[in-house]
């Protein structure tokens, strides 16, 4: 299943796509996947089929839906958006995130120190 | 975990629904890759080049798509839906291996589900009453009838005694009683009939629906003040009597029928599913209140009568309630009650210490039926379980050898990279879609077995409230008994074929004369055949022991011979009137052209019923301790002449015995050996009751010994008393007519009917039946087990003998090459069919060596509960041994001569 780039954890990729979608309303995966790219300042280099794996995860738990719709340049393409237990579970698990990235953090810099 | 199902519900939903959602992601990467295209075109790139680095930006697209699918459906199960549709389709292309496999698993799995229709019904299904879990008998009911003296084990109530624990016992909601069995009594269907017809009424206690939770269909049930003293007689009828005897006319509601010569007004009609509170052959057709026992049943009426003992009680054990603490108060209940009687019920004070009472749950109502039931229906069960082992048995050697002959396909398979899981996988599901087809097939014969066998388990009853159509509960265990035949017959075709070594298979395809695969072959071979001798040794002894039973020595004839029972109701006769109404009715039976002899009686043997009552005899007293106790019957004279009851010594009753004349009685042997072991008997003087009535009868005939209650044990002491004589316990009231009879006695029945009519109203023909009949419906238990074993037993031999000749045949098609080897030099004919018969015997000789054993000790399992067989019956053994080996040779010998007629030079240039 590691086919995601190293550095990537597969549950990030999904928080990152959730909180796309929140911010930017309904866009389809082209969209997602260069808004990640972007916001990234392209540091995050995807190989950006990776999006659809976390995309079709999201949807079977009811935190995405999709519709068929049009593009900016007329093209058919499929949209997702954000729901509400999409919302619910992207402020909880900004929440986690934010704690462990703390705690991460805070145990890197004493160790820094430590030495 | 929400999440968890959420997903699993659309992956399944995926995997229904796979084209249209390929084409929607496909198309989706499609609309994707272009957008790239569309970003690097505006970055100035060529349109070849834009298109190529917009791939590598998505990434490679077969991956994506394969982990969509991957991700999308359940691989597994996707899997196995290909493998079922590959297996139909190759099913579909044998037709003959298909039929083969369904039908014998169609045999075995639906004797399985008959007999399982049963045991549900019999031992599993609860009353259809409300929250029958809660029901508990007051008792086991393993005493049926018996009125007076002590019971080893509490279980009838007088009624005051009953009143007494129903008002006293807080621990149950409700109690209610009812008789211990279930009387037929005359009734007409209003006031204008000529002719009364039997009905099976039960008495119960006023709250009896109530406890039970069980309303009407129509009208209303009864209710605690339908049963008190003086209210007018009421009856809730059964849907099922209401339907068939009454067509299902709303009129019968509120109508007055004439039970006895009492007016009852039918109140309503009880819920549909309701049968009573047994399950049982022609339950109880009527429910009248327990108060109205006096005015149907005048003679012998046990209401007030505080010392008889009739009723059954069932309560409704309140919710948190332990059943053990509502025993003991009930129990210390009775105790203080009988204590309190005058005469303590007749019981000592150290049998009243010690006297056992068992709540007994009653979901399944009085369990009478079930008692006689459960041993026979274990013992079934295993049988059939057994047909079905040798059923799966030959499947698995067909898949076995089907998996043989496909050797190459499946090396070449194994060579291309096919996962020896997968291969097995697609065994196990070819063999599961068999064994689903088999029990589907399985379910239909199951219906028409289970008609058979309701038929010879109630052999006498017209109606028996068990369905043969399969329940919910019964196809359930259909299904799941299939699923896992078809994993257990699956298991050795699957474990063999992943031994396939695809280098060695495709070296030398079908030419070796021994391989690995071979052994399960030969080993479920063996097993058959060990499988098939035991059944045959149990259907042996079953059918042996039925046989013991029905050709014994009775004491009396049934050739010829009629009972008629016979409903009469003389409550308000006086006795003068009753010699000239019986001499009117012998002479008037005995010219119905045909009858040779007409005869009338109490009881007459095996129908069921029993007197036995304390004796004492003049001269004799009894040592202290101890009763003299004899069976009782009363009969007309030429009773002993019909029934052919052979005369020892003295003289017969006959029509000298008028109820001025001398008491007389004849004894039977067994009554003389045991009081007068070392003295002439004929002018002895005995009577019923204490040392007072000892002078009452005086013996004026021997006859021969005569079993009339229980044909395993040896026949009973028993007196015969002149009906017009005796006047004990209303010995005076003849219930069988007797009659012996050239040609045909069926038809006589409407002659019967018009000639008792005729003599009396009030005499009401509640069922003619022929005496070997009534005998044989005492054996319905041990008959089921004997014909039923048989089946089982020529199946399983059957299924066997397929199985060995699928076997040989299928050898000696596989070794025609080296066969014709042998004859071309030299072998001679004989020597080729001995050497196919010495393979296939050789499984045979095996299993009977294993079976052998088994068998014996099967033997001398069962041979207790069989009546008359040996523990070591060698008669039984050694048939079955014959028998097996016998079928074995025929099946085996078919593909033998076809090896022998093998020509040589064919066989050579074969492959």
């Amino acid at each position: 299943m590691g086919e995601e780039k190293p550095g990537i954890l597969q549950g990030t990729l999904d928080l990152m796509v959730l909180k796309t979608l929140e911010t930017m309303g309904p866009l389809h995966g082209y969209g997602i996947a260069r808004r990640i790219e972007q916001i990234s300042e392209d540091a995050l280099q995807l190989n950006q089929g990776t999006v659809y794996p976390s995309l079709t995860r999201l949807l079977q738990k009811k935190w995405i839906s999709a519709e068929w719709g049009t593009s900016e340049n007329n093209r058919k393409a499929k949209f997702y958006s954000i729901t509400k237990a999409g919302r619910k579970q992207l402020e909880q698990e900004a929440r986690s995130w934010e704690r462990i990235s703390g705690v991460i953090g805070r145990v890197l810099k004493t160790e820094a120190s430590g030495e | 975990m929400l999440g968890w199902l959420r997903i699993v519900a659309s992956r399944i939903w995926g995997l229904l629904s796979p084209k249209h959602t390929d084409e929607d992601f496909t198309q989706e990467l499609e609309s994707h890759l272009e957008m790239l295209a569309q970003e690097n075109l505006r970055r100035g790139m060529a349109p070849e080049e834009a298109r190529r680095v917009a791939r590598v930006r998505l990434g490679g697209l077969t991956q994506i798509n394969e982990r969509h699918r991957e991700m999308r459906t359940l691989p597994l199960l996707e899997t196995v839906v290909q493998d079922v549709r590959y297996r139909l389709r190759a099913l579909r292309k044998s037709p003959g291996f298909t039929s083969v496999a369904v039908l014998t698993l169609a045999l075995g799995i639906g004797a399985n589900t008959a007999i399982f229709t049963l045991v549900h019904a019999v031992l599993l299904k609860p009353l259809p009453v409300a929250h029958p879990e809660q029901l508990y008998n007051l008792g086991d009911d393993q005493n049926c009838c018996s009125l007076g003296g002590s019971q080893d084990s509490f279980t009838l109530f007088s009624y005051p005694l009953y009143k007494e624990i129903r008002d006293h016992t807080p621990e149950f909601s409700e109690i209610a009683a009812f008789r211990s069995h279930v009387p037929k009594l005359s009734g007409r269907r209003s006031s204008s009939d000529a002719y009364g017809e039997p009905f099976r009424t039960q008495f119960v206690s006023g709250n009896y629906f109530s406890m039970l939770g069980v309303g009407a269909f129509a009208g209303r049930t009864l209710t605690p003040t339908d049963d008190e003293p003086g209210a007018p007689t009421l009856a809730v009828m059964s849907y099922r009597t209401w339907q068939v005897r009454f067509s299902g006319e709303p009129s019968v509601l509120g109508r007055q029928m004439i039970l006895g010569r009492e007016p009852v007004t039918v109140v309503g009609i009880a819920a549909p599913r309701f049968f009573g509170e047994r399950l049982d052959g022609d339950p109880a057709e009527l429910w009248i209140p327990l108060n109205s026992e006096p005015r149907l049943m005048p003679i012998g009426s046990h209401l007030n009568e505080t010392d008889d003992y009739w009723l059954y009680a069932i309560g409704r054990l309140r919710r948190g309630v332990s059943a053990l603490q509502a025993q003991s108060h009930l129990k210390s209940e009775i105790q203080h009650w009988i204590a309190a009687r005058p005469n303590r019920s007749g019981y000592k004070p150290e049998e009243l210490e010690e006297m056992v009472l068992t709540l007994t749950p009653a979901s399944g109502g009085i369990q009478s039926l079930q008692v006689d039931y459960a041993a026979p229906l274990r013992f079934l069960t295993v049988v059939s379980a057994f047909v079905l082992l040798i059923a799966c048995a030959n499947i698995a050697n067909l898949l076995l050898a089907r998996g043989t002959a496909s050797r190459g396909e499946i090396a070449v398979r194994v060579a291309l990279g096919a996962s020896r899981a997968r291969l097995v996988q697609q065994v196990v599901t070819e063999s599961v879609l068999l064994a689903l087809a088999g029990g589907a097939a399985g379910v239909s014969l199951a219906f028409l077995g289970t008609r058979v066998i309701l038929l010879l388990a109630f052999r006498g009853s017209e109606y028996v409230p068990i369905e043969a159509s399969p329940s919910m509960p019964v196809l359930l265990f259909t299904f799941m008994l299939s699923l896992a035949t078809g994993v257990i017959f699956g298991i050795a075709p699957a474990w063999a074929g992943s031994l396939a070594q695809p280098a060695e298979t495709l070296r030398g395809a079908g030419r070796s004369t021994t391989d690995h695969s071979r052994v399960p072959q030969k080993a479920l071979l063996v097993l058959q055949a060990a499988l098939s001798l035991i059944l045959l040794v149990g259907a042996g002894l079953a059918t042996e022991g039925l046989r013991n039973l029905e050709k014994q020595r009775f004491g009396f004839l049934t050739a010829g011979r009629l009972v008629v029972q016979v409903g009469s109701d003389f409550g308000g006769y006086a006795p003068e009137r009753l010699p000239s109404l019986y001499q009117e009715l012998q002479e008037r039976l005995a010219a119905i052209p045909g009858v040779q002899s007409a005869s009338l009686s109490r009881y007459s043997p095996m129908e069921g019923s029993n007197w036995g009552d304390p004796i004492s005899i003049a001269g004799h007293p009894a040592p202290p301790g101890k009763v003299f106790s004899s069976s009782l019957d009363s009969v007309s004279a030429h009773y002993f002449e019909t029934i052919g009851t052979r005369l020892v010594h003295g003289r017969y009753i006959d029509a000298r015995d008028t109820p001025t004349s001398p008491h007389v009685a004849v004894i039977s042997e067994a009554f003389a050996r045991k009081y007068f072991p070392n003295e002439e008997s004929l002018g002895q003087h005995f009577g019923i009751g204490d040392a007072s009535h000892s002078g009452d009868y005086e013996i004026v005939g021997i006859v021969e010994d005569a079993k009339y209650i229980a044909a395993r044990e040896a026949a009973h002491a028993t007196a015969f008393l002149p009906l017009l004589q005796a006047r004990e316990n209303n010995s005076n009231i003849f219930h069988d007519i007797q009659l012996l009879v050239a040609g045909s006695p069926q038809n006589l029945e409407p002659m019967i009917r018009r000639t008792l009519a005729n003599v009396d109203s009030n005499l009401t023909v509640l069922r003619v039946i022929r005496f070997d009949e009534q005998v044989a419906e005492n054996f319905n238990s041990e008959r089921l087990v004997a014909r039923l074993t048989t089946l089982y037993g020529l199946l399983a031999l059957v299924l066997a003998c397929v199985g060995l000749y699928g076997v040989a045949a299928y050898t000696v098609t596989r070794r025609t090459s080296e066969i014709g080897i042998r004859m071309a030099l030299g072998a001679p004919r004989r020597d080729i069919l001995a050497m196919v018969l010495r393979v296939a015997m050789a499984p045979v000789a095996l299993g009977l060596l294993v079976g052998l054993p088994l068998a014996l000790a099967g033997n001398r399992a069962i041979a207790s509960e069989l009546y008359g067989v040996k523990s070591y019956d060698a008669f039984v053994l050694g048939t079955a041994v014959l028998v097996l080996i016998a079928s074995s040779i025929v099946a085996a010998l078919i593909p033998a001569r076809r090896a022998a007629r093998v020509d040589p030079m064919a066989a050579l240039r074969y492959e």
